[in-house]
């Protein structure tokens, strides 16, 4: 799984943006977006801004979940009290199998044991061969025999980085957005910080990647 | 008076005799006025510190009748390490709730350093990061104006400045204390 | 742009930040946001500030208005960051956006004033004028900003409640309900505009310190909750 974690300003301008990928189950915690997927990403997440409009004033909790999805990009918002918008694009390791799978409940149990063995062994696969990285012009190009078992139909849903939209990626999303919050109010509370100011500060970027490593 | 007697007549008026208001009210207060001092500035925070120092100076004319009422002490101190004691562990517990050590004597017992553990006043800091504010920005510089101007109402010059500051990266906040002299004649017992 | 890759996961800008920090880890960002919740100061170093800092503003303007919109503007950042930092300590199940007038209103004059003031403002008001339909009042007995600063003479008309106002506009601000708040003691008709005549005499005898901060919401405010309401 690959994330971009984004957190736009009230006039839609980047205060803060940091890629990752996932840093369960054998992950290395790096992002495995091409060059056109980065820049893809910030277009899907400025897209999904304007959903973030239509629901803002309609739903007063934080947290707003999934709120959109391009492709294999999967959007997760969460709205500050002065309305500032954190957004987490979430891409699964897999392109095809994935998408088309993500909506359903893990099929079955029998497959954990595949799975988790062998998404240790489809990681190396993925960083040795760059084209494989997940990205629109790759969507149905490059993918083997391992990659399709990866899918999320195989999946258990316990499993975070296949299952974009199962409760417990919900739930550690939730948690990620929470500990970023935290850490988003002490960098917003210095008395030297304006609205909309781009945040600097390397603490704050050192803890919104220990937030990725320990929830994502 | 002695070390421990004055930090027990420090707790003793915290926790008796001193009106309070939520500490974050405070801290926030401070902000904004730095903040806006360093706006009006343009950033040039010699003159930030120069401003924050003479607030401090202002407030120190006027709490030192506060202090004096509160502590109840109206006896002079009887040589300047005392006075030390007294602002550390009375003057500082009982307006900021905080006690900073004592700590680096000069051997002529004319100069400290107070080091503060905790300072409320920078509780939710991080100074700007544009390559100078931690090299020339004395955030709580306004507590140098306070002893000085405080002081100076009981016939004590001193000079005050910081030489370091957690807000800089330093591992300490620590305030020198220099006695200059006693502003009236009259000689203090410890100079013979 | 991002520039890819960096060790040990993540990229971004971090190589620009020229901050340094104490090898002892003492920032903002290793303390519980928590940690002064409750702490408390005295009140002297509060009105010893704030007086500091009516007088340093009074030098670098002319006139009273000018001073109390320097207050204001000074209120205002102090605003916007109580309103994520209230937020943030609520419980979860109660922490909510406000998503309309009421609710915004309610969460200054509870949250905010209990926070800053140790209590809640006493009253909330919706303008009666049918002209007005974008003011709303809150009401505060006895303001403590005011309670601290022995105003001199020449100034007699000056409300250092514009302090507080500030901080009101910011919490609304911040929300999304951009609003221009101004502090006025009843009785004091000069720069009411005539909605914040509540009260009356009698109670303004029992406080003579009573502040009404009378709060304008732009005109997309009402637009939107009007919007809002006919959708739900």
């Amino acid at each position: 799984m690959s994330y971009y974690f984004a957190i736009i300003g009230t006039q839609d301008n980047p205060l803060f943006e940091y890629d990752f990928g996932t840093s369960k189950q054998g992950g290395d915690g790096m992002a495995r977006f091409t060059e056109q997927a980065r820049q893809l990403n910030q277009f899907i997440i400025h897209s999904s801004l304007d959903i973030v409009e239509e629901v803002q004033w309609t739903n007063g909790q934080m947290y707003l979940k999934l709120i959109d999805r391009f492709f294999t990009s999967y959007i997760s918002c969460f709205l500050t009290a002065s309305n500032i918008k954190f957004l987490l694009l979430h891409q699964p390791p897999t392109t095809t199998s994935s998408s088309s799978s993500a909506g359903l409940p893990p099929s079955s149990s029998s497959s954990a044991l595949t799975s988790s063995s062998t998404s240790t062994l489809v990681q190396p696969s993925h960083s040795s061969s760059s084209s494989v990285l997940p990205s629109l012009s790759t969507l149905t190009g490059g993918s083997n025999a391992s990659t399709t078992t990866l899918g999320g139909a195989t999946r258990t849903s316990t499993s975070i980085a296949a299952n974009p939209t199962s409760p417990q990626t919900e739930e550690a999303i939730r948690n990620f957005f929470a500990e970023v919050y935290e850490n988003y109010v002490k960098a917003i509370m210095s008395p030297f910080y304006k609205t909309n100011m781009e945040i600097r500060s390397p603490v704050f970027r050192a803890r919104v990647a220990a937030a990725g490593r320990k929830y994502l | 008076m002695s070390a421990s007697k004055a930090s027990r007549l420090g707790e003793e008026i915290w926790k008796t005799r001193i009106e309070k208001v939520n500490a974050e009210l405070v801290v926030l207060t401070y902000g904004t006025i730095v903040a806006q001092i360093c706006k009006d500035f343009e950033n040039d925070y010699t003159e930030v510190n120069k401003q924050l120092d003479k607030m401090g100076y202002n407030i120190g004319l006027r709490l030192i009748e506060d202090y004096l009422a509160k502590s109840n002490t109206m006896r002079r101190c009887s040589n300047f390490r005392e006075t030390a004691e007294m602002i550390a562990k009375v003057g500082f517990k009982i307006f900021l709730n905080v006690t900073p050590t004592i700590t680096n004597w000069t051997s002529d017992n004319k100069q400290f350093s107070l080091v503060f553990d905790e300072n409320p006043l920078a509780d939710f800091v991080e100074l700007p990061d544009d390559g100078r504010a931690q090299d020339e920005l004395w955030f709580s510089n306004i507590l140098c104006g306070v002893l000085r101007g405080a002081l100076e109402m009981v016939q004590m010059q001193v000079e005050t400045h910081f030489i370091s500051d957690v807000l800089r990266g330093n591992d300490t906040t620590e305030m020198r204390v220099t006695l200059v002299r006693y502003i009236d004649d009259e000689l203090p017992p410890e100079d013979d | 742009m991002s520039n890819a890759g960096g060790s040990g996961g993540g990229s971004g800008r971090a190589g620009e930040s020229r901050l340094r920090y104490p090898s002892n880890g003492k920032t903002i960002y290793h303390r519980p946001l928590n940690r002064t919740k409750t702490a408390e100061l005295s009140k002297a170093a509060f009105a010893y500030l704030f007086a500091e800092m009516v007088s340093y503003a009074q030098r670098r303007v002319t006139g009273i208005q000018e001073l109390e919109k320097r207050l204001n503007l000074q209120g205002h950042p102090i605003g916007l960051k109580l309103l994520d930092l209230l937020l943030f300590r609520e419980p979860p199940r109660s922490q909510l956006r406000p998503l309309n007038i009421i609710a915004l209103l309610h969460f200054i004059k509870i949250n905010v004033w209990t926070h800053l003031f140790g209590r809640q403002a006493d009253r909330l008001e919706k303008s009666s004028n049918p002209e007005t339909p974008d003011e709303f009042m809150i009401i505060d007995n006895e303001p403590l900003v005011n309670a601290y600063i022995s105003v001199p003479k020449e100034m007699s008309q000056l409300n250092c409640a514009a302090f507080a106002a500030g901080i009101i506009e910011g919490v609304c601000d911040g929300a999304g309900f951009p609003a221009r708040v101004t502090a006025h003691t009843v009785g004091d008709t000069s720069g009411s505009n005539g909605s914040g005549g509540t009260g009356g005499a009698a109670d303004g005898e029992m406080w003579p310190g009573r502040t009404v901060f009378l709060v304008k919401f732009q005109p997309e405010v009402l637009e939107r909750e009007a919007l809002i309401g006919a959708k739900s």
